[in-house]
């Protein structure tokens, strides 16, 4: 795989931000450094980093809304470095539009793997012209919007469909309940979106080879669910 | 009508059988405003009317032959009803009885002699008795209304005015502070208390007319009986115990206090004469009771809002101190953790060691951060509609890492039926199965497997985790879930506090679930997570509808 032209760390601890670097050295050619959000968002603006790892404990400004304000500049994949076990945070940051957090302290190798997949993930997708593709043997046609495992089609009901779409469009990126419930439903009043774990497990049921052991459909506890888009 | 509490106090003192209404009458009816006088001294009164009675006979008999036999009744008609006006009516009845005889006496043929043998002049004289007894009679009913008319009118604004006193005061304290006050004076008691009491916490401060009294006094036995049965209780002049409040002779007297929760405290008269209790006083002693009662209560709901609030303001510090004691110790492991790995990676086993160790001391803060939040009730649980295959499926990729030398996990779902569906909070209810999945393989020796699974028991999802692990003796087998609880072969420096099973165990009861250990036929351990079920078809449908 190609290097990725620029990471941007954005910590206010120099250790960290050395840890960082040293990980991703064999994933990106250059690495630029912040040591405060108001210093990422413009170093962000003036290089256009093709990833940001961000953390949240910014002396300067909450974490949450340094990345609010990213997204709103940037449209590279934002990986966030978080010291609480909180899934209402997680989702906040998902929502704010970060794609991935590791919770600190962090193995350098899984950090490594999260920023390739992000990487991955920014340069193939092509929002123009959806094609086929195949999740752990499952074949998914966005055109016909046929779905098949071992050539013998699926039969999907609508929203388990849009559930399934919406997660793979996402290409791997997890999705909050919010998220997918807008996806899904488009904000119409009165559905029941308590039920789209439900809508979840049938689909899994007829998705995945082992429905008590999922592959395809990935659930982050408390926070969403992602498709394991392997390409 | 007198609206200031001296009145009021005069007028329902300790003797209020006197009219008060004569002495009006007395004072309004021109020469009989002695009658003021004598309001306190009944003997006067009777000598008075006595003389007067005599002062009147003696003059008419001086002219005796220049009036009319209608003349005398009449006269002694009007000094009856005089007396019984002022002096009641005893003095009433005496005087028309001494009339009677008076005018028989004197002024009736033949004269000097009780013996009368004219129709007429008997027909007069039982005409005057009658009159005079008659109209004593009315007299005194009359007065005995006004009495009452006159003491509810009393009731009302003494009871009007507690309200108001208990409604304008700011602090709930200082509201019984006023009501005791105005019970006091308003009976007329020398001291007036009230003891504020919960069945589970016992007695608060006393509360007297002077303030709120520092908790340096214990109340007596006898404030404890009324409060603990609900009952009076009456203590008399000469010390005998009761149960009536009406009882003779009470010096002492132990009311307790109802509102709707039970008995909220005693209220406490005493008074060195015996308290006298008419019906009317009765009726407004249960009034003044209830009232101190709501007192007591909005005190007591006062002081347990406040309570509240101060512990939720601890509670948002704890997990403000929480939150940053975590950071603060996982940003420098966060280093020490990168960079050994980074080394270690690169072939250095000391840096190997020291990433080991980063990630012992992690899990230790972990625990100890679990610890503190498990002594605060810090955890929360936020229950939503879960399907179990769902977390089945989260848990057994979660446990992924912990699988090796062959170790699985097998699952035992039934994916004919209908998903199975509950509500409860996904992250705890993961924590749990996790736990429990961890602590199964680390028992399982390697090639063997760990059952996962899960059925619907009546109200119940029922989550099982079983191993083929040396189980549990069964004197140790509700010890595991203490915390700090760890197996007598364990080495001492695992890594883990043994917090595992008794975290696991408070986030199933914090979700209105349960977690028990059962052993294994034939050999193991069997872990039951319970966690609350949900008819999905029908919630379903409900949805549909509406």
């Amino acid at each position: 795989m190609d290097k990725a032209a620029s990471i941007l760390i954005i910590d206010d601890e120099q250790q960290i931000r050395s840890a960082v670097r040293n990980a991703l050295r064999e994933v990106a050619d250059r690495i630029g450094e912040a040591a405060t959000g108001a210093e990422g968002l413009n170093v962000a603006v003036a290089e256009r980093p093709e990833l940001v790892v961000l953390d949240l404990g910014l002396p300067d400004s909450a974490g949450v809304d340094v990345c609010r304000e990213l997204r709103r500049v940037l449209a590279s994949p934002i990986i966030v470095l978080s010291a609480r076990h909180s899934e209402d945070e997680k989702v906040s940051l998902l929502n704010a539009g970060a794609d991935d957090y590791v919770t600190k302290p962090f193995s350098v190798l899984e950090l490594a793997a999260r920023v390739r997949a992000q990487l991955r993930r920014a340069r193939t997708a092509s929002p123009a012209s959806p094609s086929p593709m195949t999740i752990h043997g499952l074949s998914i046609d966005p055109v016909t919007r046929r779905v098949d495992r071992d050539g013998r089609q699926i039969h999907l009901t609508p929203i388990e469909w849009q559930i399934l779409h919406t997660l793979v469009s996402a290409g791997g990126r997890t999705l909050t309940h919010q998220q997918i419930f807008d996806a899904v439903w488009s904000r119409q009043f009165g559905s029941p979106q308590q039920y789209l774990r439900v809508h979840i497990t049938n689909l899994r049921r007829k998705i995945e080879s082992d429905p008590a052991s999922p592959r395809i459909v990935i659930t982050e506890p408390g926070v969403g669910y992602r498709a394991d888009v392997v390409r | 009508m007198p609206t200031s509490s001296a009145d009021v106090t005069t007028t329902l003192s300790t003797n209020p059988a006197r009219p008060s209404l004569g002495s009006r009458l007395a004072s309004r009816f021109g020469p009989l405003a002695l009658a003021r006088l004598y309001r306190s001294r009944p003997v006067l009164g009777w000598v008075v009317w006595l003389a007067i009675l005599a002062a009147a006979t003696v003059a008419m008999y001086s002219v005796q032959s220049r009036i009319d036999q209608a003349h005398v009744v009449l006269l002694y008609l009007l000094i009856v009803l005089g007396a019984s006006a002022s002096g009641g009516r005893a003095l009433g009845f005496t005087l028309a009885f001494v009339s009677f005889l008076l005018i028989d006496y004197f002024f009736q043929q033949p004269y000097y002699d009780f013996f009368n043998d004219k129709p007429l002049d008997l027909f007069v004289l039982v005409t005057f008795l009658t009159t005079a007894i008659v109209s004593t009679q009315l007299l005194a009913h009359a007065q005995a209304q006004a009495r009452e008319a006159r003491t509810r009118a009393i009731e009302v604004t003494s009871l009007s005015r507690l309200a108001s006193e208990t409604l304008n005061a700011g602090r709930a304290e200082d509201a019984l502070v006023k009501m005791v006050d105005v019970i006091q004076s308003t009976l007329g008691v020398t001291s007036c208390a009230i003891w504020p009491w919960m069945p589970d916490r016992g007695f608060g401060e006393c509360i007297t007319r002077g303030g709120i009294e520092p908790k340096r006094r214990e109340p007596d036995s006898l404030v404890h009986r009324a409060a603990e049965r609900g009952e009076p209780l009456t203590l008399s002049v000469d010390g005998a115990l009761g149960n009536e409040r009406t009882a003779p002779g009470t010096r002492e007297l132990f009311l307790p206090l109802g509102a709707k929760s039970g008995v909220v405290g005693v209220l406490v008269l005493s008074d060195e004469k015996p308290i006298v209790f008419d019906p009317p006083k009765q009726r407004f002693l249960a009034a003044l009771t209830y009232y101190a009662a709501l007192g007591v209560e909005r005190a007591r709901l006062v002081r347990e809002a406040e309570h509240a609030a101060a512990l939720r303001e601890a509670d948002r510090m704890k997990d403000n101190l929480l939150a940053s004691v975590s950071h603060d110790l996982r940003t420098p492991l966060t280093t020490i953790k990168a960079l050994a790995q980074t080394e270690a990676l690169r072939g250095d086993t000391a840096a190997a060691a020291i990433e080991e160790q980063a990630d012992r001391l992690t899990r230790l803060v972990a625990d100890l951060l679990d610890l503190s939040r498990m002594k605060g009730d810090a955890f929360h649980a936020a229950p939503d509609i879960n399907t179990a295959e769902d977390l089945i499926g989260a848990a057994q990729r979660q446990a992924q890492g912990l699988l090796g030398d062959g170790r699985t996990i097998r699952t035992v779902v039934d994916l004919e039926s209908p998903a199975l569906v509950g509500r409860f909070d996904f992250t705890h209810a993961l924590r749990i199965v996790g736990n429990l999945l961890e602590n199964a393989l680390r028992y399982t020796p390697p090639g063997g497997s760990v059952e996962l699974g899960v059925r619907r028991d009546g109200d119940a999802l029922v989550f099982t985790v079983a191993d083929r692990g040396p189980g549990i003796p069964g004197a140790e087998s509700d010890r595991i879930f203490q915390p700090f609880y760890r197996h007598a072969d364990t080495a001492p420096d695992v890594g883990r506090a043994g917090l595992g099973l008794s975290i696991a165990r408070r986030l199933a009861e914090i979700q209105q679930g349960s977690l028990t250990y059962e052993p294994r036929p034939g050999g193991g351990s069997v872990f039951v997570l319970k966690l609350p079920a949900v008819d999905i078809e029908e919630a379903e449908e409900q949805a549909a509808a509406s």
